[in-house]
């Protein structure tokens, strides 16, 4: 008698794979929920730090629409599909590291002041990627306008550009561009919003991680 | 250096008497400030990206690039980029497309190509327009109106100080703004677009007295008003179609006849008077002040340019001299106002006889001399009076009589002045000397003998009493017909 594959599924295996598919679908469930999970808005701000991103993202239009979508934290800055999500969630550690062992960027001084590298970062991400989490809700052939060109705009003038390479400072405090960013400047900018002596910031960046007692004094200051 | 060949050309053609003007404009050649910027020879122009800046700001701003379209840079092939690229270091660089740009063009931008005119505008009193105000300007627009109202009005002439955020914005409450003082993130002076619009950059456009409008109308310098109602803007209404306004050169003279406007006057080339971008070179008196005076226009080395009243100590060529900024500088030339008189003079001569032309001369400064003894010198000297006698706080504009003094010299009299210069007969007196006569003897003494109180007879009429042409106030009984009451009326 010739061995069947039929005879070749023993009970054994039955039951492992069985196991194994159930595992498989409850890990891949986890990641699942644990990317919706780490992608919420609650879960960033539970940050003290990224509070100050969320304040400028609240008064932007991707969280006020008429039509009432509304991006999350995750919507725009985690790539959309599983693996992709995972890995982003994975590198996100790092910040995690930043924000326990880095600057005190819960302080809006130190926050704003390392605002622009991080906008930077984040440009740099978004281009790495064209723009994959704006295309997941925007489809740039779909893209119509209020005004009579902003069709042509889309579809004649792109040629080379992702969505990030026009469409910055949309949600956040604007910062300008890496190529023409002048750090003296943007140094000068906050410590007059923040009634800081010229020079402070310097000093401020210079100490990149001043003990918390330092810092609850400068911040009663 | 063509262009000082070409100077030196027409010194050698000229009479000895017209040699001041030009060896001005000589010397102001020879002082050229490089910039750090961006620089453009001919052979460069049409920068690569220009193409895609015009393509997507036709779907854009379709009204910009239409603009563009009918300019002369177009034809030129001068695009976009070849005026508004920037070095990322400027303060007020921007990436824009995966360009580094700027959105302001400079005067200094546009000496990428107009260097002459650069050089010639860069400390002209248009230059100069906001500097001059600067730390005067809050006691008037910000006690008396709000900050708020600087960008709105005063500096939309004058221009602003444009500030450059730290997120690489420009500040809205300096910007959008064309003033003509403008003081640019470059640091340099000035808006070419003040005059000529953008984008197109119509020098038929800038040669009309329109484009002097925006900011030579009004009660304090109502040129607009004066030179329409002279015989010179009423030729210019009639002939307008004669005014051969698209001429490379437009010289007085030989490319038009019809009229002149502005321009033709106090910039424009008339004979062998070359053209100047320093619109105040030709202007002997100064007309916007409390008291007249003749000027001097002293250019330093470094190419600024101050101008200096006549009883001033006049500094020598290569001396040095302190300026209002409190830098020292050397003297490169004095220009005397007799000078600056002979090079708007030679204006006049394209079209006038030389009699006709110093006659004409002669009633204009007449009247300026007439404002200065009567009313001009004896209200400065009441209003120092009250001030040093402490009858008046030093915060200008919170007492009535300081808006009644502003009034008298800035519009009145300034309304006067410059009717006068641009033969106005209705400026020159009802809007102008009249008003100022009625606001000296209808308010301005009655409120300065109520300021000075019992101090009266010393501070304030001790100063008429010495002014020959107030001495008609002392005879009560001269009757006249004038208000409809002759000898038989008025009679005690």
């Amino acid at each position: 008698m010739k061995p069947s594959l039929l005879s070749a599924i023993t009970r054994p295996i039955v039951i492992a794979l069985a196991i194994g598919g159930v595992c498989g679908m409850l890990f891949v469930s986890v990641l699942n929920e644990f990317h919706h999970f780490a992608s919420r808005n609650e879960f960033c701000t539970s940050c003290h730090s990224m509070t100050f991103a969320e304040a400028s993202y609240q008064q932007s239009a991707h969280y006020n629409s008429a039509s009432g979508v509304r991006a999350s934290c995750g919507d725009c800055h985690v790539s959309p599909g599983l693996l992709a999500s995972t890995w982003d969630h994975a590198m996100g550690v790092t910040d995690l590291f930043k924000q326990l062992f880095g600057p005190d960027y819960d302080d809006p001084v130190i926050n704003a002041l390392h605002l622009p590298e991080s906008a930077f970062a984040a440009r740099a991400w978004f281009r790495k990627r064209d723009s994959a989490s704006c295309r997941h809700c925007h489809r740039q052939e779909a893209i119509l306008g209020e005004r009579a060109h902003t069709a042509a705009i889309h579809r004649e003038e792109t040629e080379g550009k992702t969505c990030i390479d026009c469409h910055t400072n949309l949600v956040h405090r604007a910062v300008p561009d890496e190529r023409t960013f002048k750090r003296a400047a943007w140094n000068r900018m906050i410590e007059q919003e923040f009634g800081l002596e010229p020079g402070e910031a310097e000093k401020l960046l210079a100490t990149a991680q001043p003990a918390p007692a330092q810092r609850t004094a400068t911040q009663q200051e | 250096m063509e262009l000082i060949l070409e100077s030196l050309q027409m010194l050698n053609q000229l009479p000895a008497y017209r040699i001041g003007p030009i060896a001005l404009l000589l010397l102001l050649a020879h002082n050229v400030a490089f910039s750090d910027k961006v620089e453009l020879d001919p052979d460069q122009w049409g920068h690569e990206a220009g193409d895609k800046c015009v393509s997507c700001h036709a779907k854009a701003s379709s009204g910009l690039t239409s603009e563009w379209r009918q300019s002369a840079h177009q034809a030129a092939g001068v695009n976009c980029m070849d005026c508004h690229q920037a070095d990322a270091a400027e303060p007020d660089a921007i990436e824009h497309e995966g360009q580094i740009i700027a959105t302001i063009v400079s005067p200094k931008d546009c000496a990428r190509c107009h260097e002459k005119e650069y050089q010639e505008q860069q400390g002209s009193v248009h230059a100069e327009a906001y500097a001059i105000i600067e730390s005067r300007l809050p006691a008037l627009a910000h006690h008396v109106g709000g900050p708020v109202m600087r960008s709105a009005s005063c500096d939309q002439c004058h221009g602003s100080r444009v500030a450059v955020r730290g997120d690489g914005t420009l500040d809205p409450a300096t910007w959008p703004n064309s003033g003509i003082g403008r003081i640019n993130p470059d640091g340099s002076k000035g808006s070419c677009s003040a005059c000529h619009g953008r984008h197109r950059f119509s020098r038929a456009q800038a040669r009309t007295p329109e484009a002097c409008v925006r900011c030579h109308s009004g009660p304090d310098s109502p040129d607009q008003e004066v030179f329409e109602a002279s015989k010179h803007g009423m030729l210019y209404a009639a002939q307008r179609h004669e005014m051969n306004l698209e001429a490379p050169d437009w010289v007085a003279g030989r490319d038009y006849t019809a009229a002149p406007t502005c321009v033709t006057c106090h910039m424009g080339a008339a004979g062998k008077l070359p053209a100047t971008h320093d619109v105040g070179m030709r202007n002997m008196w100064s007309l916007n002040s409390p008291v007249s005076h003749r000027q001097f226009l002293v250019v330093f080395e470094d190419g600024a340019k101050m101008e200096l009243p006549e009883e001033a100590d006049i500094p020598r060529r290569g001396s040095e001299l302190s300026r209002p900024d409190g830098t020292l500088a050397a003297v490169k030339v004095v220009a005397t106002p007799e000078r600056r008189r002979k090079a708007m003079s030679m204006v006049c001569l394209e079209c006038h006889s030389k009699g006709l032309t110093e006659a004409f001369m002669t009633q204009f400064d007449a009247v300026v001399e007439l404002f200065n003894e009567k009313f001009g010198q004896p209200a400065h000297a009441i209003m120092a009076g009250l001030y040093a006698a402490e009858r008046l706080t030093p915060t200008p504009f919170d007492e009535p009589i300081e808006f009644t003094y502003w009034e008298l010299w800035h519009d009145e009299g300034a309304r006067a002045r410059h009717g006068a210069s641009m033969m106005s007969p209705n400026h020159a007196w009802w809007e102008g000397m009249y008003l100022v006569g009625r606001n000296f003897y209808a308010r301005f003494l009655p409120e300065a003998r109520a300021v000075a109180g019992e101090r009266a007879p010393e501070l304030v009429d001790a100063v008429i009493d010495g002014v020959e042409s107030h001495q008609w106030l002392k005879d009560p009984h001269q009757p006249s017909l004038i208000l409809g009451f002759g000898p038989q009326e008025t009679r005690q």
